[in-house]
């Protein structure tokens, strides 16, 4: 069954046709062709899928395309604005939570999803937003302390 | 639309079915007395799996988190609290209302899954998804709630201490809807503890966990809850052992409820935990729980 | 080489690739585009074990509309393998294990693609399979390769195929009898390991299209292009020079990315389709079911101490289970040979690795991963020796290591090593001391261990390194190299090293994906030891490159070569002052005719027999670690407080990013000791998805930890430096597994350390301890 949707997506409104069950995920890579949410196992488990729906983290692999009608999504490639890098981003390079770089499109939603609800989160907090995100290379500590260096650098 | 078709599914392998948004309950079970088989879609943190992995083949998905009311979420000191079957679990651990009345709720929603996950998730998706493992059923039998059940043949209410049927199996009809779910009203002095022993500590491969409730009544404490979970077909409460707490329990007393507690479980072996062991785990869990329900009630200024 | 500290070396300096990742741009072999005419492969694996098989429906299938071509065992019956080709490119008749291809299709879709293989129906007949070590040793064993005799690269192992022994390594010093019988204290025990996932967060793929008749390319992200090119080529019966493999970002690897698995099938089916693109991409589940295992361990570990604290001896059999196949696991085995009798000078040793060949999925090692599962044995027994004479671990760890000038090993005496500060700098960071047993709060006790680790660096026949730098006006310094950063920082190390010897800003640099294409046919470059061999070729091109550039400068100015240098991005005279950017240089040149383009070489072979499979030892790189655990002593529950880990890298050329590794390696050694374990039924996996194997998340991360970064200059690295990656959680497991003995009393020589275990073991003890009252 085909349904015409449309939703923003990075601040900008498309209008797709998509199956009953394509995911959200499917759609935002091959139909939108952005790379940024990862496959990595269609489960819930991984969090390398990870977009902001309306604002809140999801797993976009467990999201049907259609349920995304009139929805505001945001992808990793929405962090960066005018070619300026979000200083989470920033942080990411600077305090190593980048290794393979696989899981990074997730970890930085789960901490934009994080910091738009709490400013200056412990490092407990951290972890407990991170727990859907998985980093096979192991660089969490990193990741925390990249998210917490960023968010002590906003005002 | 530009299809850049570059990129195969990845995504996956979700056997083709139709996605229906209704308006109404009515519509709604217009479908449900289809012949075609039709599942109720709630988060799909559950569901999709199930159709990915092919135990669930259904032909319509109908997406019931728009239906009227099914967000909606009301608090009333006398009356208790309402919650909508598609409120997702991240208002739990959110909610003011929840955190401020009904504490267990949020001490266990937090602990359950991630934000992504719960984010999605909606409680009555939750609730219908009968894991002896459900983590959101400890709380919820403590809080002696109740299921509001639409269907084209009527209205009905469902204990949550009669839902679960044992081995995924649910009180509920296949063309039954879970609309909200009720909580009765709790005294202030009400103290709730949720232990669970898992092997990921996130929360994966549980070996078992226990919630227990009680309030206190001057110097009684009364209205003694049991719930149990990952030592049995469903999750369950322990009314004979809650029965034994009933006052201000001695030592004995609680000894003798723990007794009770495994006289009346039936755990099963997983790869990762025996059934004797999934005992043992349980009763120490247990045991915290009450102590702490006890030291914290009996600490309150009456 | 003298080791300087200035510039960006030694400096943090994080990944030059990050912002691509960081940013979404596609990168990975998942992110690239094809267009319309991009082909799906789907592959049909089997799912049972050892069976024989028969295929129904196949030629339906292939007619089925939007299949482009579907291969069989029958239309493709080709072996497989670097050194033995003991694997079969699609099965023919017999299953081996579960997870072997039967068949392989492309076409216009994915569903296309599924919907074929639905319709090809396996019938089964069920042969007796063996799946664990004992039973495949057992005497009436059915042989898993009964024709192993063969097959190509036989002659390189030394097996017994009748009783599935697919390779065995051994090595003897001194008299290991003698000493034992003499020795004050004995102690023999038996550790196990379990086998894991290497499980990359990318699952494996890539994509694959034929150049016109012969040729093909393929886009793929793995670890060993060169290794799976020849692997690939020799499968298909194709001449390497036909076959371009180019790769991308690589979402994880830990060394499944290293050997061949179904890349094998994606060029096989590209191959019988005109020109199009074809993609394959595995489902985590299909990663789960049909990519590599790490082989699961048993070591039977006997030492000997004299009354003066002294390790006299040590007797240790390592048996793995390779499953079917053991070519994958080859190389490893020296290595284990090597590492086995642990980091000590015992002067007595007899020490034996068995591969064991098995009805299950093919083993892989996982990065440093085996050694660790030897230390996993070794660094428990000497602390159980310790308890067992009384002495505290500490001091017999610190009577016994290894030292350099010790000769242990024929042809090689032991360079200098940051062991022993290791150690001590690990038992530092998390308090541990000698006398203090346990602490106990309630039901919880909380207890610390330490743990050494010795990981050999070999140089093999196939770590050569070649590195080509060119500087032009348009992309500045561009960089060949022929290794792949797998996300332990390769490509940042190969920009400061440039960017440190030629004195250019970092921004000039681009380092290109590893591409086959600018290589001969027969380049078989590394996949590990990469820095050290890679460091040695770019040193060479470098000063080849600078030279170049002095010397044309020195035409042009009409100075001597020798007045020049180039400093800060500009060459300058010391004579005459006279300065001129780099940049001006490479756009303008003399100003007349065309801008100067320099392009520079540097080789790096090894002086190392080709024919021999055994590389030459070089060096070991060493580590330790130091876990504080908590357990609570009713229910097992394990938390693992602190941990610390220390590596001596003899340099540390970017040591953030060394720590980053250490860390990496802190979170990973957790995991792999608390949590995971692959399980089968019948041969077949049933952790198959990240529900049922859990990796370890946030939740699990230690609360602290600490790395620490030891620097005993290696005189033949590049800057004194030693790879590291590779060897990062070798000990970490041990010290955890010391650290629960001393919180509970109880030792765990099974991994993972599970709750469950935990539990036995204290419900056992407190059962000897009634009796005993
Ligand atoms: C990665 C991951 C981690 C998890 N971790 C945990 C954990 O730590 N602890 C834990 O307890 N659980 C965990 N879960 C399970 C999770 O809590 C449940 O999958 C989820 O809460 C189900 O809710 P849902 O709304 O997504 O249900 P769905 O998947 O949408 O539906 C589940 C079932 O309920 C039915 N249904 C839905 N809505 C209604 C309704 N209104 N009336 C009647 N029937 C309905 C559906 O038809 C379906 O059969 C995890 C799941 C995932 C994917
Ligand atoms: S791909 Fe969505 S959670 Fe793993
Ligand atoms: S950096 Fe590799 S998975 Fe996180």
């Amino acid at each position: 069954m085909k349904h015409d949707i449309t939703f923003t997506i990075n601040g900008e409104s498309v209008h797709l046709t998509v199956l009953s069950h394509q995911t959200l995920l499917e759609v935002i890579r091959n139909d939108l062709g952005l790379t940024g949410p990862k496959y990595g196992c269609s489960t819930g488990e991984c969090g390398a899928c990870s977009v902001l729906l309306d604002g809140e983290v999801v797993n976009s692999c467990l999201v049907l395309a259609p349920e995304a009608d009139g929805a505001e999504i945001m992808t990793v490639e929405g962090l960066s604005e005018d070619d300026e890098l979000h200083p989470l981003q920033k942080s990411f390079i600077d305090h190593h939570g980048v290794q393979c770089g696989y899981c990074a499109p997730g970890m930085l939603i789960s901490a934009k999803a994080l910091l738009s609800r709490t400013s200056r989160p412990h490092e407990e907090e951290i972890r407990e937003a991170l727990v859907g995100n998985l980093c096979r290379c192991g660089a969490y500590a990193d990741i925390i302390k990249s998210i917490q260096v960023a968010s002590r650098a906003r005002r | 639309m530009t299809r850049h078709a570059f990129i195969s599914m990845e995504t996956v392998f979700l056997k083709s079915f139709q996605y229906i948004r209704p308006e109404s309950l009515e519509e709604a079970g217009r479908f449900l007395a289809g012949d075609a088989p039709v599942k109720l879609l709630g988060g799909g943190n559950t569901l999709l799996l199930r159709i990915q992995s092919g135990e669930e083949e259904p032909a319509i998905l109908l997406d019931v988190k728009h239906l009227p009311g099914f967000k909606d979420v009301r608090y009333h000191h006398n009356q208790g609290l309402k919650l909508g079957a598609a409120v997702n679990l991240q208002h739990l651990v959110m909610g003011l209302e929840i955190r401020r009345h009904y504490a267990l709720l949020h001490q266990t929603a937090q602990k359950l899954a991630s934000p992504q996950v719960r984010n999605r998730a909606t409680i009555g998706g939750t609730l219908a998804w009968a894991s002896p493992v459900s983590e959101l059923a400890a709380p919820m039998l403590c809080y002696d709630a109740v299921c509001h059940v639409w269907s084209s043949r009527g209205l009905r209410e469902i204990p949550l201490s009669e839902f679960y049927l044992g081995d995924f199996q649910t009180a509920l009809a296949g063309d039954e809807i879970i609309t909200h779910v009720h909580l009765p009203a709790f005294p202030n002095r009400t103290y709730g503890v949720y232990r669970r022993q898992t092997v990921r500590h996130d929360g994966r491969r549980m070996i078992a966990a226990a919630a227990v409730l009680a309030y206190r009544r001057q110097q009684a404490l009364t209205h003694w809850r049991i719930a149990v979970l990952g030592v049995d077909d469903r999750p369950k409460r322990i009314p004979e052992a809650e029965a034994a707490l009933e006052g201000a329990p001695t030592e004995e007393e609680v000894d003798r409820a723990l007794h009770i507690v495994q006289e009346q479980i039936h755990p099963v072996d997983a790869d990762y935990a025996r059934a004797d062991y999934r005992r043992a785990s349980l009763n120490v869990l247990l045991r915290q729980a009450i102590l702490d329900v006890i030291q914290q009630l009996q600490s309150m200024r009456s | 080489m003298v080791m300087r500290k200035t510039h960006v070396i030694g400096k943090p300096f994080p990944l030059v690739e990050a912002q691509k990742k960081l940013t979404g741009v596609s990168c990975y072999a998942g992110d690239e585009r094809f267009g319309p005419e991009l082909l799906h492969a789907r592959i049909l694996f089997s799912e049972r074990g050892h069976a024989r098989f028969r295929l129904r429906g196949v030629e339906a299938a292939r007619k089925q509309e939007g299949v482009a071509a579907l291969l069989t065992g029958r239309d493709l019956h080709t072996r497989l393998g670097a050194v033995i080709e003991d694997r079969e490119l699609l099965a023919v008749d017999e299953v081996k294990y579960a997870g072997q291809p039967l068949a392989v299709v492309a076409a216009e879709s994915t569903e296309a693609a599924m919907q074929a293989l639905a319709m090809i129906q396996i019938e089964y007949e069920r042969l007796p399979g063996v799946y664990d070590i004992e039973s495949a040793l057992a005497p009436n064993a059915p042989p898993v390769h009964p024709h192993m005799a063969s097959y190509r690269g036989f002659d390189q192992v030394q097996a017994e195929p009748e009783r599935n022994l697919a390779h065995q390594v051994a090595f003897q010093r001194g008299d290991v009898e003698k000493a034992l019988a003499s020795a004050a204290f004995v102690l023999d025990h038996t550790y196990t390991a379990a086998p894991l996932q290497h499980a990359p967060m990318e699952t494996h793929g890539g994509v694959a299209q034929r150049q016109g008749k012969g040729g093909l390319i393929m886009w793929m992200h793995t670890q060993a292009p060169f290794l799976q090119r020849e692997v690939i080529a020799r499968a298909l019966h194709m001449d390497p020079k036909d076959l371009r493999i180019i790769t991308q970002c690589v979402g994880g690897s830990f060394g499944s990315k290293v050997f061949v698995s179904v890349e094998g099938l994606l060029a096989a089916i590209a191959r019988e389709v005109d020109n199009r693109p074809v993609r394959l991409h595995l489902t985590r589940e299909e990663e789960f079911r049909a990519v590599f295992m790490t082989p699961a361990m048993r070591a039977r570990v006997t030492m000997g101490l004299d009354d003066q604290g002294h390790i006299v001896a040590i007797r240790a059999i390592y048996d793995w289970n390779v499953g079917a196949s053991v070519d994958a696991f080859l190389m490893e085995m020296q290595r284990i040979a090597l590492a086995g009798a642990g980091p000590y000078a015992i002067p007595n040793a007899d020490i034996q690795v068995n591969a064991i060949y098995t009805h299950l999925l093919p083993a892989a090692p996982m990065r440093g991963l085996s050694i660790a599962q030897v230390h996993w044995a070794v660094e428990q027994h000497v602390d159980e020796l310790a308890e067992m004479a009384g002495v505290s671990p500490l001091a017999l760890r610190q009577r016994n290591l290894v030292k350099g000038g010790d000769q242990l090993f024929p042809n090689f005496v032991m360079h200098a090593n940051g062991l022993e500060s290791c150690v001590l700098e690990t038992a530092r960071a998390i308090d541990w001391q000698p006398d203090h047993q346990r602490e106990a709060s309630g039901a919880v006790a909380s207890g610390k261990g330490l743990a050494m680790g010795w990981s050999p660096i070999l140089v093999s026949p196939h770590c050569k390194s070649r590195a080509i730098i060119q500087c032009d006006g348009e992309n500045l310094c561009t960089v060949i190299v022929d290794g792949v950063d797998v996300g332990q920082g390769y490509y940042a190390f190969i920009t400061q090293l440039i960017s440190f010897e030629l004195n250019f800003p970092i921004e000039w640099i681009t380092v290109q994906p590893t591409d086959t294409g600018n290589y001969d046919s027969d380049w078989r470059a590394i996949y590990n030891n990469l820095l050290w061999s890679t460091g040695r070729a770019l040193l060479q091109a470098t000063a080849e490159l600078k030279r170049q550039i002095l010397s044309y400068v020195s035409e042009m100015w009409e100075e001597p070569m020798t007045n020049l240098d180039i400093v800060e991005g500009e060459v300058i005279s010391y004579a005459t002052k006279r300065r001129l950017s780099v940049l001006t240089l490479l756009q303008e040149g003399t100003g007349e005719g065309a801008p100067p383009v320099f392009r520079a070489a540097g080789v790096y072979e090894p002086e190392v027999k080709a024919e021999s499979l055994d590389g030459a030892l070089q060096s070991f790189a060493t580590t330790g670690y130091a876990a504080e655990v908590a357990v609570n002593l009713e229910t097992g529950d394990l938390t693992v407080l602190q941990l610390a880990g220390a590596a001596d890298v003899g340099h540390a050329i970017n040591p953030e990013g060394v720590k980053a590794q250490l860390k990496g390696g802190i979170i990973q050694g957790v995991s792999q000791t608390l949590l995971e374990e692959m399980r089968f039924k019948d041969g077949a996996p049933v952790t198959i998805d990240f529900m049922s194997y859990p990796i370890a998340t946030t939740a699990d991360m230690p609360q602290q930890i600490h790395p620490i970064v030891v620097e005993i200059p290696q005189s033949t690295g590049p800057y004194g430096a030693r790879d590291l990656s590779n060897h990062v959680l070798v000990g970490a497991s041990a010290a955890i597994g010391n650290a629960v003995y001393r919180a509970t009393g109880v030792r765990i020589r099974e991994l993972p350390i599970t709750p469950q275990r935990i539990y036995d073991a204290l419900q056992t003890q407190a059962k000897t301890v009634e009796g005993n009252c």
